[in-house]
């Protein structure tokens, strides 16, 4: 296991496609915190959303690593590298558990750094408005990890979507489509149901309330409860996807 | 003990395509074994059920006495050239081969010797996609390579090779026989291995049409007779009259049924001048024609 982790760490550091990605993240994290902080009225700036406006662009550093996740497993099926992949390691259930734990650890990585330069975008621009920057308090911190983790599961679950799906374009294009399609406007009309839905409930290991069309908020799932279905998800997907995979021939 | 054991061997994809029909061969130890057939013979397809990249619907097949998923390390033990594409375009030659080198728990000093062996360390920093055709084949070698194995499977190795590297694989595999290892290499251009395998497996739209020595399956097969001949139209006729079978290529004749004497006398007869007349033991190429020829006719 530890050499396919290692072998999975060097197919990341010996493509473009991290770094590629990585710097996107970090685009749509520091372009959103500095055009707020320069044209939000600085009473905005100053109360309570300060850390909101800083990570304003979080979420967007999500779907990246979602992508990510997905390109991950479906550029082996696309580059023909599983040839190579499974030779070296028949036992496909291996390769497909030790990348969602290499992505997943990426994912988290990758936020932790995302809200780091964020704040950082913070510490120097919010004085150049002649506001304070002020330190994060506890649950502020506790909601960076609820960031931190979510992000390494939706990497997690971009590789298991892609392990099952194979076909990257179709992968890539479907699984945002749902989650910025389907899943909202199931949310809209039907929000019990769109609760249990997975983006919507990796949403939940973050942030607790689900909107409704009439604009009320239900009561969804709380933070250990959208983590544990998470991780339901994740498994389900990663099982079928270890299941198929066994059964399918690489031509 | 044999290396490769296939018995009874058979894949199909879908309903319709019947791509490996109940094959069955053993290939021994220390030899080089040409796996021979016209593009869509089913080749590569039994060459990855023993890899276990594809699941036979039906049979079985043991690689050095178990399952190739069974091995441990298996590229330690068997190397595979099965797909010279194989490689992700942005990343290196050598890191492409580290990659696989770390997943199998092989140590990087036999990459620099695998990149060494196909004469690719002058390029290993350099990303695929600047590859050549052939110089992907030498990278794909290389990664067959790469466990130092007994067992080499090569799918088509001499694609995308110039003459000088055509000539430089035939050394090459010998070479690697010589060191006492197996190879099993698959081609669909018969006079490229002629001159390198001991044994071949002719395989034919999913069927094993022969398996045996070269030596042998030449020697059991029939004469070709030579012949040049200004008036080549009218002999042609006259051979084909007493069921000769007659292959013409402007004024000269390949000829297959009757000796080269009957053939003299034939021309004799019919008043038909001769320029050259002589005997030729079968090429693979003709061998292989004949097998084919024989089968599709029963």
């Amino acid at each position: 296991m530890i050499a396919l982790l290692r072998a999975e760490s060097l197919k990341l550091r010996s493509t473009r496609t991290a770094l590629g990605m990585g710097i996107a993240a970090g685009l749509v994290t520091v372009l959103p915190a500095i055009l707020l902080i320069a044209f939000l009225p600085k009473d905005t700036l100053s109360g309570d959303e300060t850390r909101t406006i800083l990570t304003a662009g979080s979420s967007l550093v999500t779907y990246i690593l979602l992508v990510f996740g997905i390109l991950g497993m479906t550029g082996e099926y696309r580059h023909g590298t599983i040839t190579y992949t499974y030779l070296a390691t028949p036992r496909r259930g291996r390769v497909i558990v030790v990348k969602l734990v290499v992505y997943a650890l990426v994912g988290c990585l990758a936020m932790l750094l995302a809200l780091l330069l964020a704040n950082l975008i913070g510490v120097i621009g919010l004085p150049i408005r002649g506001v304070r920057f002020a330190a994060p308090d506890g649950a502020a911190i506790a909601d960076s990890a609820r960031q931190i983790v979510t992000a390494g599961l939706i990497t997690a679950f971009g590789v298991a979507l892609g392990a099952l799906l194979r076909a990257q374009v179709v992968t890539v294009a479907g699984t945002l489509i749902w989650a910025l399609m389907v899943e909202p406007l199931i949310v809209a009309f039907k929000p019990h149901i769109g609760a249990w839905l997975p983006f919507n409930v990796f949403s939940q290991v973050i942030s607790l309330p689900i909107g409704g069309a009439e604009g009320g908020a239900v009561e969804g799932l709380s933070h250990p409860e959208a983590f544990l279905v998470s991780i339901g998800y994740i498994a389900a997907v990663s099982v079928l996807a270890v299941f198929i995979s066994m059964r399918r021939d690489v031509t | 003990m044999a290396v490769i054991e296939a018995a009874h061997l058979s894949k199909r994809f879908g309903k319709k395509v019947l791509a490996v029909d109940d094959v069955s061969f053993t290939i021994q130890p220390g030899t080089i074994t040409g796996f021979l057939g016209p593009n869509g013979a089913g080749k590569t397809t039994t060459l990855r059920m023993l890899v276990d990249l594809v699941r036979p619907s039906g049979g079985t097949v043991r690689i050095l006495g178990s399952r190739y998923s069974d091995l441990a390390r298996p590229p330690t033990r068997v190397g595979a050239l099965l797909d010279a594409s194989g490689f992700h375009p942005g990343r290196s030659g050598v890191n492409a081969l580290r990659v696989v080198a770390t997943s199998a728990g092989i140590p990087y000093d036999r990459v620099d010797a695998a990149l060494e062996m196909v004469e690719l360390e002058g390029a290993a920093r350099r990303a695929v996609k600047g590859y050549s055709t052939g110089m992907k084949q030498r990278l794909a070698l290389a990664a067959a390579l790469l466990g130092d194995p007994e067992v080499l499977l090569l799918d088509e190795p001499a694609n995308g090779l110039d003459p000088e590297g055509v000539r430089w694989l035939r050394t090459f595999l010998r070479a690697r026989a010589a060191e006492g290892r197996t190879v099993l290499v698959s081609s669909h251009v018969l006079a490229e291995v002629e001159q390198t395998v001991d044994d071949i497996l002719i395989i034919s739209r999913g069927k094993l049409l022969a398996h045996g020595p070269i030596s042998e399956l030449t020697r059991t097969a029939q004469p070709v007779v030579r012949v040049r001949s200004p008036q080549a139209k009218t002999l042609e006729g006259l051979l084909v009259a007493r069921g000769a079978a007659v292959n013409r290529l402007g004024d000269a004749l390949a000829i297959r049924g009757p000796s080269s004497a009957a053939v003299g006398e034939i021309a004799h007869t019919g008043g038909v001048v001769l320029h050259e007349l002589l005997t030729e033991q079968p090429s693979l190429e003709d061998l292989f024609m004949q097998i084919a020829g024989t089968r599709k006719e029963a």
